[in-house]
């Protein structure tokens, strides 16, 4: 059973639970305001002090270990033995302050949108970070499943309501009953890995009988054969969510349809990959193994696939979802290699992606907030007007596919060095998603950005005019956003060793339960 | 730890900070640069320095030795005389550019290991395509693009060859390899991409001769001959490399002669230069490869003041091809001299650089026995001579009168061209200071009555070819043409060679960008999108669609069936409540009558059921 160091001991207060329900109360105070001004006042208040709250416990985080900390854990039903326990270790912690800068940079970037019911919009970004926040922390399965399903709400409502388009009410729709189809499945799953507790306790004559904690599920032997149908249906739960090629088609209507801010909370926070790493890998190391060569061959598909398909697109959100499904298709590459490489970079990337394709997004948004309609290809020569945003733009294409010096870089050199161990042609068509990636990015930025301008009027919904060279570039708020992401992108792709440290004793845990030669726990 | 930074930052560094600087401040901060580094090359020390740790591997930013130091010193001399041919630009862009570019190659030039070399190589790639972006045509635009995504293929290829070297060996030092196994070859496939190999060669003339004046003097010394570099220290003695050299020395000259636009000339003519050295390298002696190492030094010197000098030529006249110009000695004769000096150089005339260089490739391979190589080498030098050393200079300078009467070129630039045609000659001149510096101990006297004879025989003879040619080649400048004019009026067997096989082949890989590899990726991507948009999205709306009749035929049994059969029942409960509200009259001694007659018939039917069965025993009611 993997070490537990409690809040108490650790930092003298439930600083996990406040993360969850902090932004909830500011919802809940939001509420019960009047003035528009005010309401977003308190939002950027409220997801201010959670970024401290975040950046607090990053410090006090044990790097070095892959001990959970800040562990909470208060019985809640416990005649079916659920608890409500909280926790984190390198595979999660990374993702809280991931979740934290994320939800202030988009509450940062709505200050100025023109839109309407500001409360109940802000009270929804709040209620999706909290329940981001819960899914990240939890370690009792049936906490988990809770969160995962809360968190379609807010998510659902944001894009049906302040999404752009005619297609966001289909959209939103579809997002939910995608989500909701696959996370029935994993019901079934984690109510199988409940059974299978509860046959192993009771052939050790233990009590309670029930189990959906995630460190006793941990230590409980399974046969392959009931790993192999929970891995199936934990799989549609998870590649819902990432989404994995074939259950992807609801992630470009929801991303070009909803509202900026929830775009980045989808495609920036990769929840359904952190579900493999969390728990599919973990508690079904024999599983993983078998299905190697799939997941990878899947994996495959999608990069290239996403890539070939992010070619074709003019609109810049839709090849921006597109190339999500193809960065997705690398991270799955990297954790199904399942050596320590690639879980490293696979984890790594996951965290990536969170500014580099949000960066994106908020670039998208950048342009779309000065009325620039999604297919920047009809304009060119952008970037006379807006030479930061060009710039921003370039540096965070560039990360996102890998350009040495970035992040994407440092990620996607190590999914390919755990991709080759696996198998040379793996870690070969992996290069050849890079040369496609650069190939929409480059080619997409030439066209709208440097390209010659061919139109140079933009006509809004009033059928105001104006020229393309009257564009503002960006400013001191837009700026903040770009910068901070971008210095991350730097940071990492430069100076990766304390991510490394707070990631890599949790990622060598788990690369040990999954190498068959060690054979940590499988008994029949 | 010889000096504080490796020469390849002391460029990266001082590159950032030129935007902030101006005017007069700029101008001398930025030849200052290269006089750092040269400081700073000559206070370093052999060995092995700057050592940091990434991603698990070392990182060796200094793998110093006589090898990184040649390169080292003519990277910043040619930085230099790159620079202050350029010094009268306004803007900075173009200087950022250059020193993140000439960095960079430092960078992969001092690199110990197989990742600092990649990461160089990739920024080498991204910062020399804004010395052709910045010429701001559709052409240079489109070319710059191919550039890129052909650069990036190589970079890839590399970074792969990288990963499985590390992945199978555990270690990713860069030294010597056998061409055996998937590492080495990518490895290998990235290297030669970049030292224009045919047939991986068509970037360089389709994107070269698009950069800006200024860029292309830069560009021409860098990315090949970096390529030039990591074969020869990661490849050295591979036979294929020979053969491969030939064929770029050949494959070079049929497509400068063939070609008409000056700067196209020698973009082409780099090719053939570069052959020189590979074959060097696959020979792999000490004599061959000494001979690169100077062939580099000496080409990068020369084929820059080529560049300069045709580039001054467009900058004053707006025109590069052999056709519109001519009889430009008049106005200009500074930059025909530089001119001359440069193709006499390129050619190896004694007393200039080239020759002093050459003859060590050539007599290697003639001391190794390769006698056919030495042959094509021989054939390779007196068809250098017909393009670069005459063609070029005779068309632009000199032959008809175009009628163009332009201005000398700005001071900075006949200074640059000035420094360089004087490395020229005294290289030529004391071909020792070379020799001192090069990998290996020379012994070697390049003057001896039988070298300058030679020598002198062979460019001599490429001369009277030239000039006997002549005659038909004047008929064609009549003609406005491009590449194809060499085939219509030359002899009727060169035609052939040229028309059918090579200028088909040339123009197969200089069109394969567009037509298969651009053209499929484009047809690839559509038909994804339509398989994602028609089939995907189709599928799932059909999924949604069957659960909306299901949904509607669900709704028709609940209507029809289920509602209806309710109904009924409702419907029967009425009519029998209406049979039975016949009975309801409401009179109080109806309903005592219907009482007692019902208990007249109750004790009827039990008095029967006792008169059949007999009483009952025992408690009825247990």
């Amino acid at each position: 059973m993997l070490d537990q160091i409690f809040a108490t001991t650790q930092i003298g207060f439930p600083i996990l639970s406040l993360l969850v329900f902090f932004p909830l109360a500011g919802a809940i105070v939001i509420w019960v305001l009047k003035s528009d001004d005010v309401i977003r006042l308190t939002g950027i208040l409220v997801v201010g002090i959670e970024m401290s709250l975040t950046v607090w416990l990053l410090f006090v985080f044990k790097s070095h270990t892959a001990a959970m900390q800040f562990v909470e854990h208060v019985p809640w039903i416990p005649e079916l033995g659920i608890s409500y326990h909280l926790g984190i270790d390198g595979i999660s912690v990374l993702f809280v302050g991931v979740t934290a800068l994320l939800s202030l940079l988009a509450m940062l970037f709505s200050w100025d949108l023109e839109i309407d019911k500001t409360k109940v919009y802000v009270m929804g970004l709040l209620a999706l970070q909290s329940t981001v926040m819960g899914i990240l922390v939890s370690l009792d399965l049936i906490l988990f499943f809770v969160f995962w399903e809360l968190m379609l709400i807010p998510s659902y409502f944001l894009i049906k309501l302040w999404g752009t388009g005619n297609l966001r009410e289909n959209a939103a729709l579809k997002y939910v009953l995608y989500t909701l189809a696959g996370s029935v499945l994993m019901l079934v799953g984690i109510i199988i890995l409940d059974l299978n507790y509860q046959d192993f306790a009771l052939s050790q004559g233990m009590e309670p009988a029930h189990s959906f904690n995630l460190l006793t599920l941990l230590t409980t032997p399974m046969s392959l054969e009931k790993q192999l149908l929970v891995f199936f249906l934990l799989f549609f739960g998870f590649a819902a969510k990432a989404p994995i090629f074939p259950f992807h088609t609801w992630l470009a209507d929801a991303l070009v349809s909803g509202p900026v801010a929830v775009s980045v909370a989808l495609a920036g926070i990769k929840l359904g990959t952190y579900g493999f790493l969390r728990f599919s890998i973990p508690l079904l190391p024999d599983a993983s193994q078998v299905l190697i060569i799939p997941l990878s061959v899947l994996a495959l598909f999608g990069i290239i696939y996403g890539a070939f398909v992010a070619l074709a697109q003019s609109d810049l959100r839709r090849l921006l979802a597109f190339s999500s499904i193809s960065h997705l298709g690398f991270v799955v590459l990297g954790l199904f290699a399942l050596n320590f490489h690639g879980l490293q970079g696979g984890l790594l990337q996951m965290i990536n992606l969170a500014f580099t394709t949000a960066g994106l997004f908020f670039i998208a948004g950048f342009l779309y907030s000065r009325g620039l309609q999604d297919d920047l290809t009809r304009y060119g020569g952008l970037i006379k007007p807006m030479p930061a945003l060009g710039g921003f733009f370039i540096v965070m294409g560039l990360a996102s596919v890998g350009f040495p010096g970035t992040n994407g870089f440092v990620g996607e050199f190590l999914i390919l060095l755990g991709a080759f161990k696996t198998h040379w042609f793996f870690g070969a068509v992996g290069v050849l998603g890079v040369i496609l990636g650069l190939a929409y990015i480059l080619w997409y930025y030439e066209r709208a950005m440097l390209a010659p301008p061919r139109e140079t009027i933009i006509r809004d919904d009033q059928g105001v005019e104006r020229a393309t060279s009257t564009l503002k570039d960006l400013n001191p708020r837009e700026w903040v956003i770009a910068l901070s992401l971008t210095s991350m992108i730097f940071w990492i792709g430069l100076y990766p060793s304390p991510f490394f440290d707070m990631m890599d004793a949790s990622v060598q845990a788990i690369a040990d339960r999954v190498d068959p030669s060690k054979g940590v726990i499988t008994l029949p | 730890m010889t000096s504080t930074l490796p020469p390849g930052f002391i460029f990266l560094f001082g590159a950032l900070l030129i935007p902030l600087l101006q005017g007069q401040v700029r101008k001398t901060f930025v030849l200052l640069l290269p006089g750092v580094a040269f400081m700073d090359l000559l206070t370093m020390e052999h060995g092995t320095h700057w050592v940091a740790s990434f991603l698990g591997q070392q990182l060796i930013f200094g793998q110093v030795d006589q090898w990184t130091m040649i390169f080292g010193y003519i990277f910043v001399i040619n930085t230099f005389a790159g620079v202050l041919y350029s010094l009268h630009l306004e803007k900075p862009d173009e200087h950022v550019a250059t020193f993140v570019y000439s960095g960079s190659s430092l960078g992969v030039v001092f690199a110990g290991d197989l990742l600092t070399l990649f990461i160089f190589w990739e920024l080498m790639a991204f910062s020399s395509v804004y010395l052709i972006l910045a010429r701001r045509t559709q052409r240079a635009q489109e070319s710059a693009f191919r550039y890129l995504l052909v650069h990036i293929f190589g970079g890839l290829a590399l970074l792969g060859g990288v990963v499985v070297q590390i992945t199978t060996t555990g270690s990713s030092v860069f030294h010597l390899m056998e061409l055996e196994g998937l590492a080495s070859w990518l490895i290998f496939i990235g290297f030669i991409l970049n030292a224009a190999i045919p047939p991986l060669s068509a970037w360089l003339p389709d994107a070269y001769p698009e950069a800006t004046v200024t860029g292309s003097v830069i560009l021409s010394a860098f990315t090949t001959k970096t390529a030039v570099y990591v074969l020869a220290r990661g490849f050295a003695g591979t036979e294929l490399l020979i053969w491969a050299g030939v064929l770029m020395t050949l494959y070079g000259i049929v497509f400068a002669i063939l070609e008409n636009d000056m700067r196209r000339i020698l973009a082409y003519s780099i090719i053939n230069q570069v052959g020189f050295m590979i074959t060097g390298i696959g020979i792999g002696t000490v004599m061959s490869l000494n001979g690169t190492a100077a062939h580099a030094f000496c080409h990068i010197l020369y084929k820059a003041l080529l560049f300069m000098s045709a580039g001054s030529v467009l900058y004053m006249t707006g025109k590069s091809k052999c056709t519109d110009l001519g009889g430009l000695y008049r106005t200009m004769p500074l930059t025909m001299l530089f001119g001359v000096i440069g193709a006499a150089a390129i050619s190896a005339f004694p007393l200039t650089s080239g020759f002093t260089s050459k003859s060590l490739i050539l007599q290697a391979s003639g001391d190794e026995g390769l006698i056919v190589v030495w042959l094509m080498l021989v054939l390779a030098s007196a068809g250098v001579f017909l393009h670069a050393g005459i063609k070029f200079p005779w068309f632009v300078f000199f032959a008809k009168d175009s009628g163009l009467r332009p201005k000398e070129p700005p001071m900075n630039m006949l200074l640059a061209m000035g420094f360089a045609a004087f490395m020229c000659i005294f290289l030529g001149v004391f071909p020792n200071v070379l020799y001192s510096i090069l990998p290996y101990p020379v012994d070697y006297v390049p003057y001896t009555v039988d070298h300058v004879v030679s020598q002198m025989q062979i460019l001599m003879f490429s001369a009277l070819a030239f000039f006997l040619l002549l005659g038909p080649l004047q008929r064609t400048k009549t003609i406005s043409l491009d590449t194809d004019w060499f085939y219509r009026r030359a002899g009727q067997g060169f035609k052939t060679f040229a028309d059918k096989p090579i200028v088909v082949m040339e123009n197969a890989i200089g069109g394969a960008y567009r037509s298969i590899v651009i053209k499929t990726t484009k047809k690839l991507s559509e038909w994804a999108f339509a398989f994602d948009r028609h089939v995907m999205d189709r599928v799932v709306n059909g999924v949604a669609t069957m659960n909306n009749y299901g949904a509607n035929s669900s709704a028709w049994i609940e209507k029809y069936v289920v509602y209806a059969g309710l109904n009924w029942t409702g419907y029967a409960y009425h009519i029998w409540a209406r049979v039975l509200k016949i009975l309801q009259t409401g009179m109080v001694h109806q309903y005592a009558l219907i009482f007692i007659f019902g208990l007249f018939v109750l004790s009827v039917l039990v008095l029967f059921w006792v008169f059949v069965y007999g009483p009952p025993t025992g408690n009825i009611f247990r």
